[in-house]
């Protein structure tokens, strides 16, 4: 008897047993790669969430960056509201403004101060006729025994907050001139990366420009403009940014763009043209010089397309350094001017404060960090997923 | 004759987030004292995996998941990796492919070779640099007392290779494994590395492995020769049957792919058509069935046992099986070893 | 050898020289004097102060004064603190600047190098996503933050821990914590990276595989060539750290240099913004020679007089 299993298998079958190799295009794979990443996706999160909120947010808020309210300025975000018999509630201010508030913690009035003894440390307020009398020595004591204040209304004292409320009116509280933070804070995401993205693309346009003429031209041009490169490379830039700016001396949004766009090119430029020196012996674009294409059509046809990933990396992680530069910046006092605010020029503005109204600088900077981190997450994942040493299988 | 390495049942898989790439897929040899096998297979076949297992330097996420390890009788598989730093580089050495980035190009070559005999012996400084020369001289690097303070950088990739033969040689190992020593070089310096080998096995009398793509070099240098493919043993048999009657359809690939006068000029195999498995998900009968001319419906569902052609020869190919078609050159023999 | 240093040095004079032209002439082309202020001073006075400080002469005069001025070491008076010149400035203010920059190096060397070894060799324990995490976040919290982060929540707590000044030892962990933040961090994954790169060498499979103990094959085959990229880094950074300080200064009111710098460019005190950024330009080109140098006698593979980089 023939045992079936020794036959001779025709070719056809074969072929189908044959391993076929998955063969992505180079972005589906690099996609793919970084959708693993959990890290990077979560920095994709993160950046996708803070542009929103720059540019959507505000839409939502009831107030503009520049909107005033006198009357609530350095309030946090959470307070302690104490109960006035029936008619309320109120809350003292570090400025020891009397704020009278819901029970949900909406702001509704300012009451006036009727009088101050500053001895007894005692104001009084009036509220409907009636004083409120509020003791605050506790609060500077080293050992308050647990009481804080004694607010007095109608002959009853509470020594304990009612209880603690999140501000309703303004979530992240107000700045020392009653303009609400989290507005701000939205308007502040705008400036910056608004700063940040035009000034890489900036940046983007000027080092590839000059990276690939450099890499394309070789010889003496490349050398001289290398030249150029090394000597920039060897100036603290931040020097250069500072005087570009006291130089131009106006305090707008164009200002720092120009500023942090011209000077920040150089690592691009060395990129690219690494990148064409490496192409530039490649066959296609041999071939596309042999038969006469233009220089600047070999540039957008063939190199550019072929650096685009280590591009895209050098992008995500020079927006946060723009980012960085211009909170920078804004915190010595070279930022854009009131009543635009970056987050640099915020958590500057909140500085002063810092131990009476701490909230005013952590919003800023939590802001600052996240997208710092967010961005950087990002493009740590991109890196690796555009590697070409990882292009296998 | 006694064994100086037994290799059984060997399986070694790297755990790559992509999956379990299964690179030696169970294979068993042995060698001989004062032997000198050759493994030839083309890229990615698992020799170096192989010869990383024995030297217990399976880089992770790799793990040898099965088998022994058999040196003089002591399990390597079994000993930590303390234990094994007392076979290394003193009973079993190695000898890498890429000589340019096998050595340290921060220290100096008098460094790394002095490092490697003090890290085996009690010989001190001096004495340790003058073994350093000896072993410098051995390897014929000219002008050893200068050679020998120069970093690597200043060594051209034959000089390099020397040296690092140097440091496998230099505390008379018993088993010398060599990966494809001469891949990375030009033509003429593989020529004199190989005469270096060849020169050196009588000096140390050293059991060898010599790992290449090269049959022209096995043919040579060894006495024995395991092919191997897709991470298995193919045929595994001493020189003379091997060349003189390949029993497996891939050994005889590989012969017909070199240039016939096996003496003469020597050439990087050609491989044959068709590409090697993917280990990540390898083919589950034999490794070589999408390639082969004669394959079977069997082969596609089962690996073939390695049927015992004679005394020096064994080969894994269903065709050597009683109720195979008859194929010209391939004997059958009796019984169905699975 | 020796002709590559004398390059290196002529190359710094040459930036050197490059700096103090182009910072010159873009002072000069601000807008209205140094002396324009919001209440105007009287035109006499201004054109006193014009020809006390030669302000009249025609600008390329100025310029050569100003270079020779440079050449002597000499910056000029400052404008805005009359009486007061830019080297008195930069005498007051360097070793404050020094003692809190030095003490930042230290810390990013002490902690960062280590942190990122054992990072690498400990790769994808417990312990290194908690380092990482760390530095990943050390990487993207700008220093004022850090400063003002601490002082909130530290030495404003702790009374014996002063927020300001440098009175005490105690007083630099502040200012070098938010001098050191980023670097400390970047340093720390940079090591880590390097590292893990080296381990995966060849090289380092060979030293294995020459049966040298774990504690060699890391601490001297892998560790020389995985610091090699960190010094490249730390060299700059040494000098960034200390010319970067102007934030921390500032939040921490030491009298630095980069204190000194900020006020300056709020009172738009021209000559001493030159001054102070030709001062730190030079601080910078020389530490980085100093670096570069000292680098070429590490790496033997530096080939000398290459440009590297490319
Ligand atoms: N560190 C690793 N991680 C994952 N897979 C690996 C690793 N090292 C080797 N492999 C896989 O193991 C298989 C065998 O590799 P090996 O290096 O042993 O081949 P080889 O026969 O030595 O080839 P060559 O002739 O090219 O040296 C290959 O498919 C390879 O992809
Ligand atoms: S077992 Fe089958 S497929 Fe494998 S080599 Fe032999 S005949 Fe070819
Ligand atoms: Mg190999």
């Amino acid at each position: 008897m023939r045992n079936l299993d020794f036959e001779f298998v025709d070719s056809s079958k074969k072929a189908s047993k044959e391993q076929t190799r998955r063969s992505l295009t180079y972005w589906k794979d690099a996609w793919r790669r970084l959708k693993k990443n959990k890290l990077a996706m979560i920095g994709l999160v993160g950046v996708t969430l803070i542009i929103l909120f720059g540019v959507v947010g505000p839409w939502f808020m009831p107030y503009s960056y520049s909107d005033q309210d006198n009357r609530f300025t350095n309030i946090p975000p959470r307070f302690e509201i104490y109960a006035i018999a029936d008619d309320g509630y109120v809350f003292l201010s570090s400025q020891y403004n009397l704020i009278l508030v819901s029970e949900k913690g909406e702001l509704l009035d300012k009451l006036v101060r009727t009088n101050m003894d500053a001895i007894n440390k005692v104001y009084t307020y009036s509220y409907n006729g009636e004083d409120i009398e509020v003791d605050f020595k506790n609060r500077l004591l080293e050992d308050d025994g647990g009481i804080d204040l004694k607010v007095t209304y109608k002959g009853v004292t509470s020594e304990y907050p009612t209880k603690t409320v999140s501000n309703k009116t303004f979530v992240w509280g107000s700045d020392n001139l009653g303009r609400d933070m989290l507005t701000r804070v939205m308007y502040g995401a705008r400036i910056s990366l608004t700063v940040a993205f035009v000034a890489t693309i900036v940046n983007l346009i000027i080092g590839v420009t000059y990276g690939a003429i450099s890499g394309l031209e070789g010889g003496l041009v490349d050398d001289i403009m290398m030249r150029i490169v090394d000597v920039i490379n060897s100036i603290p830039l931040v020097l250069y940014v500072i005087l570009l700016m006291v130089l131009i001396d106006n305090r707008g949004l164009w200002t720092i763009i120009i500023t942090l766009g011209s000077v920040y090119w150089v690592g691009m430029a060395r990129l690219v043209r690494g990148q064409v020196l490496g192409l530039k012996e490649q066959e296609y674009v041999l071939a596309a010089r042999t038969i006469g294409v233009s220089k600047a059509k070999i540039i957008s046809k063939h190199l550019i397309p072929n650096t685009m990933g280590p591009i895209i990396v050098a992008m995500t992680m020079m927006i946060p350094s723009a980012v960085f530069t211009e909170a920078f910046l804004s915190f010595i006092g070279l930022g854009v001017s009131a009543p635009m605010a970056s987050w640099g020029t915020l958590a500057n503005d909140a500085l002063a404060g810092l131990s009476t109204y701490p909230y005013q600088l952590f919003t800023p900077s939590l802001a600052i960090a996240f997208t710092m981190l967010s961005f950087n997450f990002l493009g740590d994942g991109l890196r690796s997923a555009l590697d070409p040493r990882l292009r296998k299988g | 004759m006694s064994k100086i390495l037994e290799v059984k049942n060997l399986r070694t898989t790297f755990f790559t987030h992509l999956g379990e790439v299964q690179a030696v897929r169970g294979i068993s040899f042995d060698l001989d004292e004062g032997g000198i096998l050759g493994i030839v297979g083309e890229s990615g076949s698992g020799k170096s995996v192989t010869s990383l297992s024995i030297m217990g330097l399976v880089d992770d996420p790799g793990r040898i998941v099965e088998g022994e390890i058999l040196f003089e009788g002591t399990d390597l598989t079994k000993l930590d990796q303390r234990e094994m730093t007392k076979f290394r580089g003193n009973e079993i050495s190695m000898i890498f492919q890429d000589p340019m980035t096998s050595i340290n190009p921060a220290f100096t070559v008098g460094n790394q070779l002095r490092e490697v005999i003090m890290a085996h012996s009690d010989l001190n400084k001096e004495q340790a640099h003058e073994r350093a020369l000896e072993l410098l001289r051995m390897v014929g690097i000219p002008d050893p007392e200068s050679r020998i303070k120069n970093y690597p950088y200043q060594f051209s990739g034959g000089m390099r290779q020397r040296a690092l033969i140097a440091m496998a040689i230099a505390n008379n190992p018993k088993l010398l494994i060599a990966d494809e020593p001469t891949t990375a070089l030009d033509v003429t310096i593989q020529a004199q590395i190989l005469e270096l080998m060849r020169d050196l096995k009588d000096k140390i009398q050293s059991s060898i492995i010599l790992i290449t793509h090269d049959l022209g070099v096995i043919s040579e240098i060894c006495d024995k020769v395991i092919v191997m493919y897709g991470g298995m043993i193919m045929e595994k048999a001493d020189i003379n049957s091997l060349f003189a009657n390949p029993q497996h359809p891939y050994t005889r690939g590989l012969l017909l792919s070199i240039p016939t006068n096996v003496t003469g000029k020597k050439k990087r195999l050609v491989p044959i058509e068709g590409s090697p498995p993917d280990l990540m998900d390898p083919p589950s009968g034999c490794p070589f069935s999408p390639r082969c001319p004669h394959a079977m419906e069997i082969c596609l569902k089962k690996a073939a046992p390695l049927f015992k052609i004679s005394e020096t020869q064994e080969a894994s190919c269903w065709l050597h099986h009683k109720d195979a078609p008859e194929v010209k050159g391939f004997v059958k023999v009796e019984g169905d070893l699975s | 050898m020796i002709g590559y240093y004398v390059k290196r040095l002529l190359s710094a004079l040459f930036t050197l020289f490059l700096i103090a032209t182009l910072t010159f002439f873009m002072m000069r082309a601000i807008p209205g004097g140094p002396f324009t202020r919001e209440k105007p001073l009287p035109p006499q006075i201004i054109a006193q102060l014009n020809a006390k400080y030669n302000l009249d002469d025609p600008v390329i005069v100025q310029y050569f004064s100003y270079m020779k001025g440079i050449a002597t070491f000499d910056l000029g008076p400052s404008f805005k603190e009359l009486g007061l010149t830019v080297n008195d400035l930069i005498k007051q203010g360097f070793p404050g600047s020094m003692k809190v920059g030095f003490v930042a190096v230290m810390f990013i060397l002490l902690f960062g190098i280590p942190l990122g070894i054992i990072s690498a060799l400990k790769q994808n324990k417990a312990i290194d996503h908690v380092v990482m995490v760390m530095a990943t976040i050390g990487v993207t919290v700008p220093s004022f933050v850090v400063a003002t982060l601490y002082i909130y929540f530290i030495s404003s707590k702790i009374s014996w821990i002063p927020i300001t000044g440098l009175s005490n030892p105690l007083a630099y962990i502040g200012p070098a914590i938010a001098l050191s933040g980023y670097s400390l961090s970047y340093v720390a994954r940079l090591t880590r990276s390097s590292m893990l790169e080296v381990l995966r060498q060849d090289y380092v499979r060979t030293a294995r595989a020459n049966g040298l103990s774990e504690w060699r094959v890391i601490g001297k085959h892998a560790l020389k060539n995985a610091l090699i990229p960190v010094i490249t880094y730390v060299g700059p950074m040494i000098a960034a750290i200390l010319t970067g300080s102007f934030v921390v200064e500032r939040i921490f009111s030491i009298n630095g240099i980069g204190r000194y710098f900020v006020e300056s460019v709020n009172n738009r005190d021209y000559t001493v913004i030159i001054g102070m950024t030709v001062f730190y330009s030079a601080l910078y080109i020389v530490m980085v020679l100093l670096v570069d140098i000292g680098y070429s006698l590490i790496d033997p593979r530096i080939k000398l007089g290459k440009r590297s980089g490319d």
